[in-house]
């Protein structure tokens, strides 16, 4: 909300500066943004008078002109405009301005005449549209002071930011009526100051509200004998000041008075209305209503529409109709001034995307109280501006008085909510100066809601006045004493507290930690082959990248990938902790949201060159990272099983333990990497942490006695065809249940090149580990074990030792 | 005589030998040679037998004396040598040499703030809860005093799934599971992310937020203040001020603004003589909004009327971006490593 200072003083002899006023409207919680300077850009432009003023010898359409600007000697300007004219007090660009659209005023020749500055008009001060000529200042302007000051404008216009339940400072008197209590000062708001006219017959438009519901008050007043023109400089100015484009003395009224008094008001063409009369009613499912920007809109039944005897003339409360609009031919004025529901106007305005000043009031709340004095108020405006008479006789319908609420107050409730003690003589000073009447009995008093304060209907609400008066700032701090249940004594470790340790593992094992948007692209997983059965979609996404929720944490961990390749980056470590999301009729939300952990290791191993070698990571790297944090979270070794078919990985490998997945990790295959512009192995692994949660819950961390015997190792080295996998013998040797045997552990993996691909040989060492509780084994006794291991292999797995 | 000549002969040889002896090596073959297990000594211990008994004493004490002196000798001498080996390897040592790094990882800014955040508020008796990121309206709004058609509902731009279904637009829904699971009082902070129709340089359509709720009896707008200060104090530091200003959300009464004196000019409003970029010179800067529980919010998840409580929500990032001084919030996701990489433990 822009509030102009000159404005603010008309209700309230305001006499401090804009920071001052912002300064403490901001701590009575109307938060000051910004202190706008709409004339800074004109600043230096001056008042000039025209003292002679002739055609231009060598042109038809320039003139001559000798100005004094104040400057001690006069001035020629060479001017085009039509209506230049000798004895005129005009606004003067100097040599050396810089006009708003940047444009620099330069001595000049033109057409052999010396011009030293500029007549401007409106458009060229930035003021209004208007370029038909130079714009002509009224004759008591005194030349050579600067225009701003003599056209008394705003140097500086507050813009406040107001909450969505002060709709009563949506308004230059809500805000006079803060200001005023703020500083103690008086407001001043006139009564109704309106002559209707008597010489010709009384005017009542029969009002027939059908849909009392959503309209609760209707009124409107008749202008006739209007003459459409501009309005004078004065109105257009303050207007401009806010924001607001001049159109006509008629609309211009409108908008002034809605930001006067928050009220919005709506013009219509009487003559264009058919039938003498207003009809409010729901629009017809699928009714057509071209609105005044020239767009025609589709109506629903929750629309409500102003109609004459025939049709649609206007949108109630979001925009009036191009049928009825005002125009420069218009005569007749029927100025309507009504309250809507809320929730009706800002239904249709959200639907059709359609907000105005209008909408945006109306949604919030109107004072209902104060409808008929903007309506008079405005006709009076109109009259005296336009040449028009007002009509005797007030239209109004109001089908739902403004009933204030009585709000039972407590003192007490006071104190125990801010933790102060507030004087209850404050407590009556802060709500009398608010507007509400008091009516003080012992321990509850009985507080009426002022009209224009629709937020005001409960204690909470009242204190919350009293607490922002009396200054929320000034609240002594205290700490609170610990509000804990001791039922919720020993309950498992937080999300939040088990996530928080992953993540340490993975930042302190060397991982980078991302965090990527929850939403892709239909495209990212389509690209990726992932199922499209289950995907939740976003109804109303910013763009189709972020049209549906992950599946996989794959796209974003890729989408990063691709990033850091972009800035040149050789390796890359990632990890990421989030939620992946799957629809699930079951859930209360209608997904399935379930944490993962996923990991990408891509290129150079490591970062420096030396002492390192210069490689890249392979599947022992990534499955390295998951073993790891298997063993953080006290789990054992993974079962890992080739997954022959996977969407996005190959090879790919599920995790196992105890024949439960707890996710997979493989190589993206290459075709597809290359969609993030990989060009070396991407390696990945997404792992399910409500699996893993579960799982390491399960888990008692037991000390077990250290061995006090010493062990004895043997290696045994099998050579053995790619078929049989390391876990494979591990797994045989351990099923032989051989007494003594502590572990088996691979030491050493040797591949010597084959002639044949068939006849591939490994030299695979394994270490057996044999160990006696309760002696010191002897060596004869564990190269007997150690044989019965290499015999059992070489039988049973057809390998050679 | 002649063993006792040839053994006093051993020593001034293994001298000599020392001498010249100049690495660990050679010195071993020369022990090996002279006092191995058949080195030269022990050939002529070895021989003691067939000397004469009367003899025997003498050669035998003889050859255990200088066996001692060589050993002696023999010592001394590797001592000496280990010791220029070492100062020779000292020598080559070049401490600027590269170690061999581990990979070096590091938290997410969020992440650190995210923590750092919650340890403060548990250290004041908070706990910690979570929610589903998917919510129902019932729970994003209409539970939290923001029935349809409310216009406080354009505070957040949302993103639906279905009319009724939404990507949670704040932190706060969890406030309201949080009640209806557990009987008050209650006092949790949940951390978490959240999603808004929204995007330009300073907004990212997901974020993070905390949010803050304590319920109880006797709870006033006087602890509010103090565990914020509290949080403020411990998180921007000792010397942070606060401002409480008047606002308005709808799930609280009285709603406040909390401004903290500006961390980049030290609330002056300046900078080396030129206006602070990050409070434009007011010297605050805004870091969350916070009021009393609304009683319409007792209500909506049953609570007794007489209970009073505060409930507070605060950016993450905003706060990550004024603690490390991050100026672009896209940075946040975008995931660069050597964005990633500074924020280590």
């Amino acid at each position: 909300m822009l509030l102009s200072l000159s404005w603010l003083r008309e209700f309230t002899p305001y006499e401090g500066t804009a920071e001052q006023l912002g300064d403490r409207l901001t701590m009575l919680g109307l938060e000051l943004e910004d202190i706008v300077h709409p004339y800074e850009s004109i600043r230096s432009i001056v008042v000039g008078h025209v003292v002679s003023c002739e055609a231009h010898p060598q042109s038809d359409h320039l003139h001559l002109c000798q100005v004094d600007a104040g400057q001690g000697a006069l001035l020629d300007i060479v001017c085009g405009a039509p209506n230049v004219a000798q004895g005129q007090k005009v606004p003067v660009a100097l040599v050396g301005t810089t006009m708003p659209d940047g444009l620099v005023i330069k001595k000049a020749k033109l057409r052999g005449a010396p011009s030293m500055g500029m007549i401007c008009s409106e458009r060229e001060l930035g003021l209004s549209e208007d370029h038909s000529g130079i714009m002509v200042l009224p004759d008591d302007f005194l030349p050579g002071k600067p225009l701003v000051e003599q056209l008394e404008l705003d140097r500086e216009v507050l813009d406040i930011s107001i909450t969505p339940n002060r709709a009563d400072c949506l308004s230059v008197l809500g805000l006079a009526r803060e200001t005023a209590l703020a500083f103690h000062l008086p407001l001043n708001v006139t009564e109704r100051i309106l002559q209707e006219d008597d010489g010709s017959p009384e005017v009542r438009i029969p009002i027939d509200i059908q849909a009392p519901d959503c309209c609760w008050l209707y009124a409107g007043r008749v202008i006739s004998g209007v003459k459409i023109g501009p309005s004078p400089m004065r109105l257009r100015h303050r207007l401009h000041a806010v924001g607001v484009r001049a159109i006509s003395n008629i609309v211009d009224v409108t908008n002034y008075i809605l930001f006067e008094c928050g009220q919005p008001l709506h013009s219509f063409d009487l003559d264009k209305l058919q039938g003498g009369r207003i009809v409010v009613r729901l629009a017809e499912p699928g009714e057509k209503f071209t609105t005044l920007d020239g767009q025609e809109r589709n109506l629903t039944g929750d629309d409500l529409c102003i109609c004459d005897a025939g049709r649609a003339v206007a949108l109630a409360g979001v925009m009036g109709g191009q049928n009825s609009e005002i125009t420069e031919a218009s005569v007749n004025v029927f100025l309507e001034s009504a309250v809507f529901r809320p929730a009706t106007i800002r239904r249709t305005s959200r639907r059709l995307g359609l907000s105005s000043e209008a909408s945006y009031r109306f949604e919030r709340g109107i004072d209902q109280r104060r409808s008929c004095w903007a309506l008079d108020r405005a006709c009076a405006m109109m009259a005296s501006l336009s040449g028009g008479r007002v009509r005797r006789g007030l239209s109004l319908s109001e089908p739902k008085p403004f009933v204030p609420v009585n709000i039972s107050f407590r003192p007490a409730r006071v104190d125990a909510l801010l933790g102060v003690t507030v004087a209850p003589d404050f407590d009556e000073k802060s709500l009398v100066g608010l507007g509400c009447p008091v009516k003080k009995q012992d321990d509850v008093w009985v507080v009426t809601q002022p009209s224009w304060r629709p937020d005001l209907t409960r204690e909470a609400d009242l204190i919350e006045e009293v607490g922002r008066l009396h200054g929320l700032d000034t609240i002594e701090p205290v700490l609170p004493p610990v509000a804990k249940n001791l039922e919720d004594a020993g309950d498992p470790e937080s999300r939040f507290a088990f996530w928080s340790r992953l993540k340490r593992w993975g930042a302190g094992l060397g991982l980078n930690e991302a965090i990527n948007y929850s939403f892709v692209g239909h495209r990212d997983l389509d690209r990726l082959g992932l199922p499209k059965d289950g995907r939740i979609s976003i109804k109303n996404p910013l763009s189709s990248d972020q049209d549906v929720l992950r599946t996989s944490l794959a796209p974003g961990l890729l989408h990063d990938l691709r990033n850091n390749l972009a800035q040149g980056a050789q390796g890359l470590r990632l990890f990421e902790l989030a939620n992946i999301f799957e629809a699930d009729p079951l859930s209360e939300t209608t997904a399935r949201e379930t944490g993962m952990l996923g990991v990408l290791l891509y290129g150079s191993r490591y970062d420096s060159a030396w002492p390192q070698v210069g490689e890249d990571v392979d599947y022992a790297d990534l499955k390295g990272v998951v073993e790891h944090l298997l063993r953080f979270l006290r789990l054992k070794a993974p079962e890992c099983v080739v997954e022959p078919v996977h969407p996005f990985l190959q090879p790919c490998v599920r995790v196992e333990i105890s024949g439960k997945q707890v996710g997979v990790m493989g190589r993206v295959k290459p075709d597809m990497a290359d969609a993030w512009l990989a060009r070396k192995d991407v390696w990945l692994a997404e792992l399910n942490l409500e699996t893993l949660r579960a799982l390491h819950d399960a888990v008692r961390l037991s000390f077990a006695p250290l061995p006090v015997y010493p062990p004895v190792r043997r290696d045994i080295t099998v050579m053995a065809g790619y078929g049989l996998t390391v876990a494979d013998i591990e797994k045989h040797i351990y099923a032989l249940r051989v007494p003594l045997l502590e572990d088996v552990m691979l030491v050493d993996c040797f591949a010597p090149e084959a002639i044949k691909e068939t006849e591939a040989l490994r030299h695979l060492t394994f270490r057996l580990t044999f160990r006696h509780k309760e002696r010191t084994l002897k060596d004869a006794e564990v190269d007997k074990l150690r044989e019965n291991v290499a015999n059992s292999l070489v039988k049973n797995l057809k390998v050679q030792i | 005589m002649d063993l006792i000549s040839a053994l006093e002969g051993l020593v001034s040889e293994l001298q000599e030998g020392l001498n010249q002896a100049s690495s660990l090596e050679a010195l071993e073959a020369l022990r090996v040679d002279m006092l191995g297990r058949k080195g030269r000594i022990a050939r002529i211990m070895a021989a003691l037998p067939s000397l004469d008994a009367k003899e025997r004493p003498a050669v035998g004490q003889k050859a255990n004396s200088v066996k001692e002196r060589c050993n002696a000798l023999f010592d001394a001498r590797k001592t000496a040598l280990e010791r220029e080996k070492e100062e020779a390897s000292l020598r080559r040592f070049d401490a600027s040499l590269p170690g061999r790094t581990p990979w070096r990882g590091s938290l997410h800014p969020d992440t650190l703030v995210m923590e750092d955040i919650c340890r403060v508020f548990q250290g004041l008796g908070f706990d910690v809860a979570s929610g589903p990121e998917v919510e129902i309206d019932h729970y994003n709004f209409e539970a939290l005093n923001m029935p349809p058609e409310h216009p406080a509902r354009d505070m957040q731009d949302t993103l639906y799934i279905t009319d009724t279904v939404l990507m949670r637009t704040h932190t706060s829904p969890v406030q309201v599971r949080t009640m209806l699971s557990h009987k008050p009082p209650v006092a949790v902070v949940v951390p978490g992310k959240v999603y808004r129709r929204d995007s330009d340089l300073t907004h990212t359509p997901m974020f993070h937020q905390i949010e803050g709720l304590m319920v109880g009896n006797n709870i006033t707008m006087a602890h509010l203040r103090g565990t914020l200060t509290a949080f403020v104090r411990a998180v921007f530091g000792a010397g942070t001020r606060v401002r409480f200003r008047p606002s308005f959300f709808p799930f609280t009464e009285p709603s406040a603004e909390v401004d903290i004196s500006c961390c980049m000019c030290d609330g002056k409003g300046h900078v080396d003589g030129g206006p602070c970029r990050v409070c434009k010179t007011t010297g605050w800067v805004e870091i969350l909004g916070c009021g009393m529980v609304d009683p319409a919010v007792y209500e909506s998840v049953g609570y007794p009327v007489d209970v009073s409580g505060f409930a507070f929500g605060m950016g993450v990032e905003r706060v990550a971006m004024l603690k490390y001084g991050i100026g672009d919030l896209r940075m946040f996701f975008e995931n660069d490593v050597r964005f990633l990489g500074q924020f280590v433990g």
